[in-house]
């Protein structure tokens, strides 16, 4: 950056930008690359201009407050895992972070930056590679997972401003590898993983049939638009593809509660990787999708699977971006399993479930969604033994697989320097299950599990409760 | 004293006021400027919950590990705005109710606060420069506030016995330097004061709806029982 003196940079800093996908897609010439909903990169382009011009048009209020008001007090360092795993680095705290879009903004936008840049260090971005620089701190050092957010004396939302930042990128194409391909899939396809309506249909057919081998349950249905329900159920596409185990636990309890529920065709991705890459329009066409999905099967309700970011942008972030005034209530499906039990529509027997178990708060359901106590409740009830993991709820630590990071190959070996902090907090649980109601944490703590050598098994919240059922 | 000391603590001091209060009113139309974003969710909590929750929290040292984890820290901070308090109100009393510095005991309370805040001081440029996190963060205008105020702290102390006949030299000083933050401090680092309000707002309004704000620590449920929709 301009009139900024050399500093010792973090090697993750330097990563290059890789677009071997971004020229596979241009060269199949895929709808979305082609309208131009999905941008690549283009190195002969104007990058920087466009990056400033973005940066003025897209700053909303909220985030000019977060930019003018950091005092520089340095009180969120010790509320990120990856400042706490890197003490000698400065460039792993949430300030330094945030002070790379922060700087920008002031030499762009801001009275003193623009008038004496040097004395409020404002700068503007020299180079492609002055952002792809950007691109690794935004995307490789931060999982947005707003601890720091919450421990700021100034209400700084470095959380957010991380976010703002990637959607200015990402119009730029210049995005790691793993956000573009996923990306990719969710332009082209409607859900993140490239699911296709046969596997779709298909895996729920093989689930259901499943199921039905139970002669108790012989006659359960998972069933596909089914109108005036009194609620949809939207799903991680990872349980399609991975796990449709959780596809089946979720019928089972709703089979047994005696539930009118049903699975869209369409718009049944409640996941959105335009929280992740920052792209607003993203975002909102996935979550438009899925709410014009509820309305035309008149559904009473949206109900959210077990997903941490598949939660807050579906039930609060979407309708922003997608400019829809909530019509439908939505909630999240560990919700809907409190309802059951406090109703007796299921019956349940805590001793199967004797192994000690913790909770893992998801960043997203806890620090930016607002339900903690929902989940211990529901544990309390099916768990024999359920132990509290400490800081928690809102203070939780990330599974430091969030923010998108486990699509982020380039980032991983970082990512997992950080999750010493996790792998603490884990161990002196003295557990031997950890439960989430998020599939990113579930992949994220195993993560942490494995690498750590932790003698644990991450489980969600269903798998606890239909292993408890009494039927 | 001399018309100079009085041109200095009242004219120049009003004049400078005025500049300040012009260039925030304009400061504030250019942040209202920048969009506001409409939330279309259902709320789940109360925004006004949760704005008051998020503005307290400057009295609410256990809120936030942060402050939770470093009394120390927090214990500095009151003493410091204690200080700037007392600098400021200096700035008032001494030439528009100089009776109230009568008394011995008052300006020796506001000695004893700005020397605690000056040592505050002092702590925090020695913090900013030994602590490598914060090095790398700081500039100029960082540098520039803490050592203005080290030197405003220490002026104040020397001014606040309002004794013109034993030399006028450091009051001309302290109210030179307040003359001299009242222009300044809207285009510092200072002037955080202004954006404090509308920072802890905006996150208490858009977390209170959520419910995340207050903060409950207790496994008791409470919020549970908002069941929205249901």
């Amino acid at each position: 950056m301009k009139n900024m003196s050399p500093r010792k940079r973090n090697p993750v800093e330097c990563l290059p930008l890789a677009t071997g996908s971004q020229e596979k897609a241009r060269g199949d010439d895929l709808a979305s690359v082609y309208d131009r909903r999905l941008k690549t990169y283009d190195p002969a382009g104007d990058n920087v201009r466009k990056f400033l011009d973005l940066l003025a048009v897209r700053i909303n209020r909220s985030l000019a407050v977060s930019l003018v008001a950091c005092v520089h007090c340095g009180m969120c360092v010790d509320s990120c895992h990856y400042a706490l795993t890197h003490p000698g680095d400065s460039t792993m705290t949430p300030v330094y972070k945030a002070d790379q879009i922060r700087r920008i903004f002031k030499r762009r936008l801001d009275w003193t930056g623009r008038i004496v840049p040097w004395w409020v260090h404002a700068a503007t971005p020299a180079s492609d590679e002055d952002l792809n620089r950007l691109k690794n701190i935004v995307f490789g050092t931060c999982s947005a997972c707003r601890r720091c957010t919450l421990n700021c004396p100034m209400g700084v939302d470095t959380a957010s401003l991380v976010r703002f930042t990637r959607g200015l990128l990402t119009e730029l194409g210049i995005v790691p590898e793993g956000v573009f391909n996923v990306s990719r899939d969710e332009w082209e396809t409607g859900n993140q993983m490239a699911v296709t309506p046969l596997d779709y249909l298909g895996t729920l057919q093989w689930m259901r049939d499943d199921l039905r081998t139970d002669p108790k349950l012989s006659g359960l249905e998972i069933p596909v638009v089914r109108p005036d329900c009194d609620f949809m159920y939207t799903i991680n596409p990872r349980e399609i593809k991975f796990d449709p185990r959780s596809i089946a636990q979720a019928a089972k309890i709703f089979h047994l509660a005696g539930e009118r529920w049903t699975l869209p065709s369409a718009g049944w991705d409640q996941t959105n990787f335009g929280m992740y890459s920052g792209d607003d329009r993203l975002g909102g066409y996935i979550a438009r999708n899925l709410y014009e999905a509820a309305v035309r099967l008149r559904a009473g309700r949206i109900v959210i699977s077990e997903c941490g970011h598949g939660f807050r942008s579906t039930r609060w972030e979407g309708y922003t971006w997608a400019e829809y005034d909530q019509n439908i209530p939505s909630e999240s499906v560990v919700r809907t399993l409190k309802r059951y039990l406090k109703e007796q529509r299921i019956r349940v027997d805590k001793s199967k479930n004797a192994l000690p178990v913790t909770f893992h708060d998801s960043c997203n359901i806890a620090r930016s969604g607002g339900m903690t106590e929902e989940p211990r409740w529901v544990l309390n009830e099916v768990c024999s033994n359920f132990q509290e993991m400490h800081p928690n709820r809102t203070e939780n630590y990330c599974c430091t697989g969030g923010g998108g990071l486990l699509s982020m190959a380039e980032y991983r070996p970082l990512r997992l320097e950080s999750a010493a902090v996790k792998a603490r907090q884990l161990e002196a649980t003295g557990a031997k299950l950890v439960c989430t109601m998020c599939h990113n944490c579930v992949d994220g703590l195993n993560d942490v599990v494995k690498h750590y050598k932790l003698d644990m098994k991450i489980v969600q919240v269903l798998e606890l409760v239909e292993n408890a059922l009494v039927y | 004293m001399s018309p100079l000391l009085q041109f200095i603590e009242d004219k120049v001091q009003i004049a400078a006021l005025f500049f300040m209060v012009a260039v925030y009113t304009i400061r504030i139309f250019w942040l209202f400027k920048f969009r506001a974003v409409r939330e279309r969710s259902l709320p789940e909590g109360k925004a006004r919950a949760g704005v008051a929750y998020s503005l307290s929290n400057v009295v609410l040292p256990w809120a936030m590990e942060s402050t939770r984890k470093n009394p120390w820290f927090y214990i500095q901070f009151v003493v410091f705005h204690l200080g700037v308090t007392a600098a400021i109100s200096a700035t008032f009393i001494i030439p528009y109710a100089p009776h109230w510095l009568a008394s011995s005991d008052i300006v020796a309370a506001f000695q004893a606060v700005m020397g605690a805040a000056l040592a505050v001081g002092i702590w925090r440029f020695i913090r900013r420069l030994h602590s490598p996190a914060l090095r790398a963060i700081s500039t100029p205008d960082d540098f520039a506030a803490i050592l203005l105020m080290i030197a405003y702290f220490a002026l104040g102390i020397l001014a606040v016995p309002n004794r013109a006949e034993r030399g006028e030299g450091p009051m001309i000083a302290f109210f030179i330097l307040t003359a001299f933050f009242l222009i300044y401090v809207p285009f510092s680092k200072i002037s955080h004061y202004l954006y404090y309000p509308f920072g802890r707002v905006f996150l208490g309004r858009t977390l209170g709806r959520r419910g995340v704000f207050p903060v409950r620590k207790s496994a008791s449920g409470r919020r549970a029982e908002g069941d929205q929709g249901r």
